[in-house]
Order: C-alpha cells, then sequence, then structure tokens
C-alpha cells in the first residue's frame, strides 16, 4: 500500500489578541476552529466572531501540560497531523477519579483525528460518519461496524475538566457527554452523546513507541499501566495455531505408533505353565534357554495365574547364557474380590528394556504364603514388543504448550474484561466484604 | 508456522519417542544388571535376587 505524505501549508497562523489578558493567540485549525484556549490565561474564546467572544474564563487550579505538545508535527499513517487542541476527560467512578487525555489533530486536506491516551495506552481516532448496527454477540451487546462485531466493554458520562488549544467546536470545560465504548481488539468503536447528537468514533491502538517517533518526542511514552480494553492480545492467534501445531505433531506421532506397531517383531520366544505349591515346591529354578534374537531391545513378560482372594510374589532374573548378564527384577500379583467388586489383578505385564541379542535363560523364585493354596502360572516372554507408554507420554507431554498458551491469553482476556462494565461476574467481584 | 520452539519441542519428543520405542526402553525398575556365575544355571536357589527373599504381604479386601 502506498502512502502520500500530505503535509499542512506552510502558511503562517493566523493570530489574535486575548480579550480576556491581551495575550497571543494562534490559529491553526483555520476556518475550521470554533473555539480557542488562551495559553496565557486559559479562557476559551470564540474565534469566529469579530470581537473575539470569551465563551468561558479558567476555573480551575492547576494547569495541565500535554505529553505532545500543542504545534507538534507527526506522521501517522502516512499523513503529517499537527495537534492543535488538547482537553482532559474525567470520569467518576465508585467514588474515584479517572482521567484520560485527547489530543486532536488536523490536516487540511484529511480534516481531525484524535489521539487518546490513558495510563500509556494510545488510541489513533477518527470519526465516523457511518453508523453501526446494533446487534448481538454470544448474548452480549454488539455493533456491527465495517465488517467487525465490537462488544460492549463499558459505558459512563465524562466531563470535559480541562481543555486547551483549538477545536472544531465550542468546546466548555466541565461539559458532560455520555461516552460508551465497545471493543474488537485492536479497534475500539466509541459513542458520545450530548444533548444534541450522537458522534461515533473508530479507534485504533496505536503503541506509545509509535506515537513518539512520530512526533519525535524526546524520551520514552509513559509506561503502560494494566491492560486497555482494546489492548491486542500478544496471543491473538497463537492458541489456534499452537493447538493446529500440536494436531498436526499427534498426526505424526500416530503415525510413529503406527510405524512401530507394523514393524516392531512382537514375537513370542517362551512359554510355559507352572505350578507352585508354597512350602514344598522348590523355591527357584530356570527355565530352559531360549534365543533374544536381533538388535539390542525389549522383552515383555507376562505372568498369567489362578490367584483368587490371594498375593503371589515373583523374583526374576533373565541371564544370558553366554555373558551370565542378568536383568534382575521383581513382580507382585495380587486379587482379591468380594460382593463389594475386585481390587488388583490376577496377571501382570513388566517389559525389561534394552536386552541384547544372545541366548536367555530365566530364574524364576515364586513366594507365597504358606498357608494358602498352590499355585498355577503361566509365564510369557515376547521380543521386540511395541511400548505405548511413551507414545502417550509424549502426547500429554505435547499438550503442554498448547495449554499454557491459552491459559495465559484466557487470563489476558480476563484482566482485559475485569475493567469492563459488562465483565462477567463471579464470586469474587460480588461479595462486598473487603 | 507461529510456534517454531513448540515445532521443535514436539519434535525432540517425537525423535526421543522413537528411540526409545526402537531400542526397546521401559519405564519399569528391571534394570538392575549383573554378571552372574554359569553355577547359577544348576543351582538356582544359590542366587539372591536384590528383589527376593522379602515376606510381603500386601492385604487385600
Amino acid at each position: 500500500m502506498s502512502s502520500t505524505l500530505v503535509s499542512p501549508p506552510l502558511v503562517k497562523a493566523k493570530s489574535l489578541a486575548c480579550p480576556n489578558c491581551g495575550g497571543p493567540v494562534e490559529l491553526r485549525g483555520f476556518a475550521h476552529t470554533l473555539s480557542v484556549v488562551c495559553p496565557q490565561c486559559l479562557s476559551v474564546l470564540d474565534p469566529t466572531t469579530p470581537q473575539v467572544q470569551i465563551l468561558q474564563t479558567f476555573q480551575g487550579k492547576e494547569r495541565i501540560q500535554p505529553k505532545i505538545p500543542l504545534g507538534a508535527r507527526g506522521t501517522l499513517s502516512g499523513i503529517i497531523y499537527q495537534v492543535i487542541g488538547f482537553q482532559q476527560r474525567t470520569v467518576m467512578s465508585e467514588g474515584d477519579f479517572f482521567c484520560w487525555d485527547e489530543y486532536l489533530l488536523f490536516n487540511p486536506y484529511q480534516g481531525f483525528r484524535y489521539l487518546t491516551e490513558y495510563e500509556g495506552h494510545w488510541n489513533f481516532v477518527r470519526v465516523q460518519s457511518a453508523l453501526p448496527v446494533a446487534t448481538r454477540s454470544g448474548g452480549r451487546i454488539a455493533m456491527h461496524f465495517e465488517g467487525k462485531t465490537f462488544l460492549a466493554f463499558d459505558a459512563m458520562q465524562a466531563q470535559t475538566s480541562y481543555v486547551l488549544g483549538e477545536f472544531p467546536w465550542q468546546v466548555r470545560s466541565g461539559e458532560w457527554a455520555a461516552c460508551q465504548d465497545l471493543i474488537a481488539p485492536p479497534y475500539m468503536l466509541s459513542a458520545e452523546t450530548t444533548d444534541d447528537e450522537i458522534t461515533w468514533s473508530l479507534g485504533e491502538y496505536t503503541e506509545g513507541t509509535d506515537i513518539w517517533k512520530a512526533f519525535k518526542l524526546p524520551g520514552p511514552p509513559p509506561a503502560k499501566s494494566g491492560i486497555f480494553a482494546n489492548q491486542p492480545s500478544p496471543y491473538r492467534g497463537t492458541v489456534g495455531s499452537a493447538w493446529r501445531t500440536w494436531l498436526w505433531l499427534n498426526v505424526a506421532l500416530f503415525g510413529l505408533l503406527l510405524f512401530f506397531s507394523m514393524f516392531k517383531s512382537n514375537r513370542e520366544v517362551f512359554k510355559n505353565d507352572y505350578v507352585f505349591v508354597p512350602g514344598r515346591s522348590a523355591s527357584a529354578f530356570v527355565t530352559s534357554a531360549f534365543d533374544l534374537a536381533g538388535r539390542e531391545s525389549n522383552v515383555e513378560l507376562a505372568v498369567h495365574t489362578d490367584l483368587d482372594n490371594n498375593w503371589a510374589y515373583f523374583s526374576f532374573a533373565l541371564i544370558n547364557e553366554e555373558t551370565g548378564q542378568a536383568f534382575d527384577f521383581g513382580r507382585e500379583v495380587s486379587y482379591y474380590h468380594d460382593s463389594d467388586g475386585s481390587e488388583g489383578s490376577r496377571n501382570d505385564t513388566v517389559i525389561v528394556p534394552g536386552v541384547p541379542s544372545g541366548r536367555y535363560y530365566l530364574r524364576v523364585e515364586p513366594e507365597m504364603s504358606r498357608s494358602l493354596t498352590d499355585l498355577r502360572y503361566e509365564i510369557t516372554l515376547r521380543r521386540d514388543v511395541p511400548n505405548n507408554i511413551f507414545f502417550l507420554l509424549a502426547a500429554l507431554l505435547l499438550l503442554i504448550p498448547p495449554i499454557f498458551k491459552t491459559v495465559r491469553s484466557a487470563r489476558f482476556e480476563g484482566q482485559r474484561w475485569r475493567e469492563s462494565d459488562y465483565a462477567p461476574k463471579t464470586s469474587s467481584n460480588s461479595g462486598g466484604d473487603d | 508456522m507461529n510456534n517454531p520452539l513448540f515445532l521443535l519441542y514436539g519434535v525432540f519428543l517425537l525423535g526421543l519417542t522413537g528411540v526409545a520405542e526402537y531400542r526397546g526402553w521401559s519405564l519399569s525398575s528391571v534394570n538392575q544388571q549383573k554378571v552372574l556365575p554359569k553355577s547359577i544355571r544348576d543351582n538356582p536357589g544359590a542366587y539372591r535376587s536384590t528383589y527376593g527373599g522379602v515376606s510381603r504381604y500386601i492385604g487385600g479386601k
């Protein structure tokens, strides 16, 4: 998109004398200016009359220094604007006063724009001639405008508490207007209602650093405090993207699972039945030898018993016949049941990791209580079996980043809407104990 | 792709899962490796298992 720098004509500003204090008052808005504030005595003057009528004299106690000086020029959206007016608006909410600043910008070809600032959050605002259409979104009050749905955020009565510079309307300090803000970050749609009219304007959240750069202002912009109504979320778009990435990674994980399920040999290498008579059978025995072929891989040992309200413990050692290397492990099997249900299992499975190829035998040493009945059990060994636990773990670990982003995003939105008149009601903000 | 770190993390996890599966890793506590004398084959009772020799009763219903 090309941008054309449209500079205001370098004509000398019109000047007049303040009828209240005699000081010089410059006019930069040409014929558009319907009121101007004397920078010396802060009287509001009407420059459209030959005698420059005093509309209002300054009744305040302190002067406010605008953060962007009047007369400053800056390039915003490719257009050069000059700051010609400043006003501070004040609202009272729950006994506290809140103020925000509005800067009136002027370009003779583009007209007027506004910069608003509240606690380091800036909006570049343009008055709209088109009207939004009332609608609802998710049961909430909303407006449809320029293809976007704006959700109602807050409504307030705002008073103009301080004015400086010139304005294309007859400004008065102390004027009241009903304001309503609706948001579709980074945009804010605002309605300002007076006795005479309703003015709709569209603001776009703008970084303070961009404003400072545009107007070549010294030092850093005021630090941001909190999260502003239409401040764009740093997580916007990242949550959906994270979940899409998660989906594709899970597809890849599932593909990996299928691959190993198909190509793992999962071969039975040993199977035998045994009977253990507590107190009479030999406490330990070894099986016949069997081959574990192929690369280093796992071996699954499964024990199937006929335990009934009983327990057994097996000490196993998978021993390499040639090298004497042993994989030593124990397994506890117990199964109890009554009318209330059951506990444990008659069967158990264990996977012995990283077993090199070779000829092996198994040493088995069962244990049971002497007073109990015989135990029949079957031992099965399988080589190179799929172990789905790692896929399950990977699937769980893959959930962490998108959940983390979702929570962070929800927390950001929660902070945004906590300042809203339309915030969801919760038990924490409905109580009045504190 | 807006999530390069997540993608890297995911690829690492997939790689680790693949290696674990290929090498036959397990989470089971079975990896007590030792070298036993060949006489164990003929006298299995002489071997003292790390996990054996402890009477245990785990209760039940």
